[in-house]
């Protein structure tokens, strides 16, 4: 955490301009929506990178994760990684890539 | 407990001055509404101990129908002729109950789901994580108090609020919940959703208060991850802190991180339930005949992943606070150092990230994809490389000590062969092929009873016989300690064993008759069935050669089981004033802080400046004069910790 | 007796314990919200029907982001301001923050309300017609309701165990009748049924039932003069063409009268149906009139989409599909052919769910057989998986905003002494309440795209 008042003073000014910033890409992220992509999985995936951009930028610069403790880190990590598995597996719960087709075929 | 800080010991009449210069609080607010770590401990264990009762009264209740289905349970008379006890009974079983006073499938079914529930959330985690930890912790890495006290007060509050809220659900219209304790949706989300008012149905009330208890875990569990981050005594580094402290804290990382997808499961079955949401309701899902008024396009998967995301990290929070208390009791009872403390603690850890990884082998037969199956089938089995870790490094502890049998070490060594049963009878049922045939039989209920109770119960006994001396400067009687634990032990092993043959023969868990009326049960024999048969003829009684034998059996163990606990409770509640008192505040002559402090332990702990100098299982080490080595003595001639300065001690 | 590093951070931690303790709390915010975005996740990769896209009011939602982001700008600015002892500048920055947060709960309330009157009713073929019911002249809602007329006879049971389903006339019967409810009882006696009336004939019932050992008792009522009763459906449990059934289990015996629901349709929504241009909702009876329209717009969006990209796969549109399948109505009657429906991608998408009353006239109106609706609901959890997941997690997100507007408004307001006594302590506080109110911000990065645009 930036403690004595020069670095606090300097960092003031950088708060508006990511301010700044996010708004700029709300508005991008309004405008790719409406972009036909070829699929629309491929919009959800461009939205989803400019709102972790965003959402990163309120982490680092915000929330101070640009200059956090360790220790922080890896609460943080283990959460991040746990969040991703329930991502990953409830999705791939629905969309399983290993099917046999066999196994499930009504006999005609 | 009020009468825990009555008993002084007259060299700590110190500790009494030191107090005195406080503005004394008032009953209230030093026994109910305390924000002390102590008190709060002691509170939850007490609450978690009468829950453990509570839900193993249930749990007699459902052994009788499965043993004797159909006959009158035999005290219903006895109960109905009490006056108050009788409304009380009446309005929470009674009315369920056939006329001739037997049980039916329907009480049944909320007398199992309201077991698992109690058992699991309102009696082992109260009792063993938060009863343990907020007493033992603080004091064990030196520092005054918890992070947060007031939350602390906050959430052992929200925890008896929830009790309330889930005890109450037996009064209301329907009873309380009939679908398992696991609450699985569809079924979950539309019984009972027709009664003509949604809070007159249990399962809203079974919600709420679990909503309420989540929240009261995850403020305890922060409180306890800041303490141990933050509020470490001097000295205290990591890899000084002892493995309790270290299994505690993994839990409550367990706990943090775990509980919130339960909350999210409950939240939403909370909104199918009452704003007519789809969430767990597949498109064309009908009951009775009938479409049911709902717009479909859920899945009652999406309920199961949310349910088990938390309840199998559940599990080893049900286990952990047991490895928690034996790497105390053990090395203090076998005189010897830990064996590979740091395997274990990094066993812990590993243990508790694999935790997260491996939820659906509980859903091999929802059929949710070969991937999925693989994919957890290869983690569940990871797992046991870490949990058989921690087993065998408890064993060999115990290897060329000088064992001490007090009534904790005959627990804590029970504990070992007992957690061996039920991990390695779970090794099986990670694999999906085995699973698909045992899932939901008494193989399944045989395993994690051994898990959990000849497990952690006994471990948790184990913890209240170690530290009992501790909280009220008295010894709990080692003589009721052995009448207390030779039936359970006996009592255990005589319910859960027959379980596992059971299980393999097909025996479904919620069957309320126990098989009677399956009618192939009758033919099944085998070499235990037949010993009962022999067994029963020797004594004169009509027990048949099948099956059906073993529930006799079983729940002969229950009723040992059960008159195994009186000593207990009698020992439990006379040693407060009668038991023998303690000489010197290490009476284990253990070497872990929390033998350090006065008995019982002032408002702010020690009264001398806490340094950890040392490992925390200097047991027989070669050379020195005593065989324990504490934490917290600079040198081996200094045994007196220095006093601190009055005016010093109060900031 | 004080708990050490409250104020002050550890130094080898390098932290204050409030500290710690927010981050751990935020980190179990992360698997809270984490456990419902993949409830999302699971519920759209497994939905039976079209995911609405663009289907809320996208200009508030932009408001919306744009009152957070500001707010997570002031707050972190009200921190600094307090490290460099500026106190106006932090009270300053601070009552912004909460003033956000109020503009923010008051945008999703008028987003709330307009979901709450708009209705969606699904008819047997699929179709999804979307609209608001009719107004009385005094613009209130005439709610959708079955009526029922010759009401004759109550019968009431009274089970002696179960107590969970019992007749209870005070609460669940007589609101729906019209009229005094003057009965006959089997004896002959004259009353009004209320909630005193009725305690005397239960324990008589219940009496007679205890002496016939009977698992349940029952009072049969006669109507002195023939009741009429309405009901929203939802306050009953089922009715045919000569019973209803009230939520306590009472049976009443008439005729009934009208279960015809009036729709004000604002949108047609064929996606799930085969032949879109035979949908049941250019029946003869309800809008035929509007199916050149329909078409007209149908092959307009589809000609559109192939001048554009024609080599893509227009079943996989999901943008294409809602435009040429989903007719948006904004008059009473079809629009003269020739008038092209060539509004842009997604602007006139979010029309229905703001046109709140007040244009209800502008839209046609339709008089729905019952046989063919199968389902019906306004925009609310029950709609659908999509609005479900859509309030759990706005709702969720709003309660984080008003917890946090809660904390960081007391600290503007109760701790203007530690402010000045204790300003490092206060700058703590304010960094860790802070850091909870740019967790809300964050969530909310994700959810708008989430919920409003993709």
């Amino acid at each position: 955490m930036a403690d004595n008042v020069e670095e606090i003073q300097k960092s003031i000014k950088k708060y508006l301009w990511i301010g700044l910033i996010l708004m700029v890409f709300t508005a991008i992220t309004v405008w790719l929506s409406t972009v036909e992509l070829p699929t629309h999985g491929l919009n959800i995936l461009v939205g989803m990178i400019v709102a972790t951009f965003k959402a990163g930028l309120v982490a680092l610069i915000f929330m101070h994760l640009n200059h956090e403790r360790p220790i922080i880190y890896k609460v943080l990590a283990f959460t991040a990684v746990f969040a991703i598995v329930l991502f990953v597996l409830f999705y791939f719960s629905k969309q399983d890539p290993l099917v046999f087709e066999g196994f499930y075929s009504i006999p005609e | 407990m009020s009468a825990a800080a009555t008993t002084h010991d007259h060299a700590h009449d110190h500790a009494h001055d030191h107090a005195h210069d406080h503005h004394e609080p008032g009953f209230l607010r030093k026994y109910v509404w305390s924000t002390d770590h102590k008190v709060i401990g002691v509170q939850y264990a007490v609450s978690g101990l009468l829950f453990l009762l509570f839900g193993f009264f249930l749990m007699l209740l459902m052994r009788w129908s499965i043993a004797y289905p159909n006959l009158p349970v035999p005290a219903v008379d006895a109960i109905r002729s009490i006056p108050i006890i009788k409304d009380l009974f009446e309005s929470m079983f009674g009315r369920w109950l056939n006329p001739d006073g037997s049980l039916n499938g329907e009480l049944y079914n909320m007398l199992g789901a309201m077991h698992g529930t109690i058992m699991v959330f309102f009696g082992i985690v109260p009792l063993g994580f938060a009863g343990f930890v907020n007493f033992v912790m603080p004091l064990q890495i030196g520092t005054i108090d918890m992070a947060f006290p007031k939350l602390n007060m906050m959430s052992f509050w929200l925890f008896f609020v929830s009790g309330v809220l889930m005890f109450w659900s037996f009064f209301v219209g329907t009873g309380p919940v009939q679908t398992g304790w696991t609450m699985y949706s569809p079924l979950a989300s539309t019984t009972g959703i027709g009664v003509s008012n949604v809070w007159q149905h249990g399962h809203t009330w079974w919600l709420m208060a679990m909503v309420f208890n989540i929240s009261a875990s995850l403020l305890g569990s922060v409180n306890v991850i800041a303490t141990v981050i933050n509020l470490r005594a001097k000295g205290m580094s990591w890899l000084r802190m002892p493995a309790f402290s270290w299994a505690m804290f993994v839990t409550a990382f367990l706990l943090l991180l775990a509980f919130p997808p339960l909350e999210v499961a409950a939240l939403l079955q909370l909104s199918d339930r009452v704003f007519g949401s789809s969430f767990y309701l597949p498109t064309g899902l009908m009951e009775g005949g009938k479409h049911l008024d709902i717009s479909g396009g859920g899945s009652p998967l999406l309920y199961q992943h949310l349910f088990w995301f938390l309840a199998h990290p559940e599990v080893y929070v049900l286990i952990l606070p047991a490895f928690a208390i034996l790497t105390d009791v053990i090395p203090c009872n076998a005189r010897r150092p830990l064996w590979g403390y740091k395997p274990m603690v990094y066993s812990m850890l590993t243990l508790g990230f694999l935790s997260f990884l491996v939820w659906a082998h509980h859903m091999y037969l929802t059929g949710m994809g070969t991937m999925m199956s693989t994919y957890f089938q290869i983690t569940t089995v990871l797992i046991s490389v870490p949990s058989v870790i921690l087993l065998t490094c408890l064993m060999i502890s115990l290897w060329g000590g000088s064992i001490r049998f007090n009534t904790q070490m005959l627990f804590a060594s029970a504990f070992l062969p007992m957690f061996g049963i039920g991990g390695l009878t779970g090794l099986p049922l990670a694999f999906a092929f085995i699973d698909l045939a045992l899932h939901d039989t008494y193989y399944v209920i045989g395993h994690f009873h051994y898990v959990v109770a000849p497990g952690t119960i006994f471990a948790l006994f184990a913890g209240v016989y170690h530290w009992y001396p501790k909280i009220t400067g008295r010894f709990m009687s080692d003589k009721l300690g052995k009448l207390h634990f030779w039936p359970s032990l006996i009592g255990m092993n005589l319910l859960f064993a027959p379980m596992f043959i059971q299980g393999m023969a097909g025996f479904h868990r919620r069957w309320y008759d126990g098989g009677k009326y399956f009618e192939n049960t009758a033919s099944m024999s085998h070499w235990t069935t037949s010993l009962t048969h022999k067994i029963g003829a020797f004594f004169g009684l009509e027990i048949p050669d099948n099956m059906l034998s073993l529930n006799i059996v079983m729940s002969f163990g229950a009723f040992i089981l059960a008159l195994g606990q009186i000593p207990f409770i009698i020992n439990f509640w006379f040693s407060i004033k009668g038991g023998k008192k303690i000489e010197s505040d290490n009476p284990w002559n253990a070497t872990t802080l929390e033998w350090a402090t006065p008995t019982p332990p002032p408002h702010g702990n020690f009264l001398f400046d806490v340094n950890a100098h040392r490992g925390p299982y200097e047991y027989s080490v070669p050379g020195h004069p005593a065989d324990f080595y504490p934490q917290w003595e600079s040198e081996p001639g200094k045994p007196v910790p220095p006093a601190k300065s009055e005016a010093h001690a109060h900031h | 007796m004080e708990i050490p590093y409250t104020v002050h951070a550890r130094p080898d931690t390098g932290l204050y314990n409030a500290k710690i303790g927010i981050w751990l709390f935020l980190a179990s915010e992360v698997m809270l919200f984490g456990g419902l975005f993949s409830a999302y996740i699971f519920l759209r990769v497994g939905a039976d029907y079209p995911w609405p896209v663009w289907d809320l009011d996208v200009k508030l939602g932009l408001i919306n982001t744009a009152v957070l982001i500001g707010s997570s700008v002031t707050v972190v600015m009200a921190w600094a301001s307090l490290k460099l002892r500026r106190f106006g500048q932090y009270k300053l920055y601070m009552a912004i923050t909460v003033l956000c947060a109020g503009v923010f709960m008051f945008n999703k309330s008028l987003e709330y309300s307009a979901k709450f009157k708009h209705y969606a009713v699904k008819l047997t073929d699929g179709t999804i017609l979307t609209g608001h019911l009719p107004e009385d002249d005094h613009h209130k809602t005439i709610p959708y309701q079955v009526k029922f007329g010759d009401i004759t006879a109550l019968s009431l049971t009274i089970p002696v165990k179960n107590s969970a389903v019992t007749a209870d006339p005070a609460s669940y019967v007589v609101p729906h009748l019209e009229g005094e409810p003057k009965f006959k009882t089997a004896d002959g006696k004259e009353i009004v049924l209320n909630a005193a009336s009725f305690a005397e004939l239960r324990a008589q019932a219940l009496a007679k039932a205890a002496a016939d050992k009977k698992d349940s008792a029952s009072v049969q009522l006669t109507a002195v003069s023939p009741l009429k009763a309405a009901a929203k459906p939802a306050d009953i449990f089922g009715y045919t063409e000569t019973t209803i059934t009230f939520r306590d289990g009472t049976v009443a015996t008439g005729k009934l009268i009208d279960d015809k629901m009036t729709l004000l349709v604002d949108g047609i929504d064929t996606r799930a149906v085969a032949q879109p241009e035979k949908s049941l909702a250019f029946d003869q009876r309800y809008l035929a009139a509007w199916q050149p329209t329909f078409v007209a717009n149908r092959d307009h969006h589809i000609a559109e989409f192939e001048k554009h990209f024609p080599t893509r796969d227009k079943s996989k549109s999901a943008t294409l599909q809602k435009e040429s399948l989903f007719l948006k109505l904004h008059s009473s009657t079809p629009p003269a052919a020739g008038e092209a429906h060539g509004n842009k991608h997604g602007a006139e998408a979010h029309a229905p769910a703001e046109g709140g009353h007040g244009h209800g006239h502008d839209y046609p109106t339709v008089v729905l057989e019952k046989n063919d609706v199968t389902f019906f609901s306004n925009f609310t959890p029950k709609l659908n998986t999509y609005y479900a997941i859509y309030f759990t997690l706005t709702g969720l997100h709003g309660l984080h905003v008003i917890a946090g507007a809660l904390v960081l408004g007391y600290f503007l307001v109760f701790n203007g002494r530690m402010m000045r006594e204790d300003p490092e302590h206060l700058a703590n506080r304010v960094e860790v309440g802070g850091l909870f109110w740019h967790f809300v911000d964050l969530v909310w990065i994700f959810l708008f795209p989430l919920l409003y645009l993709l």
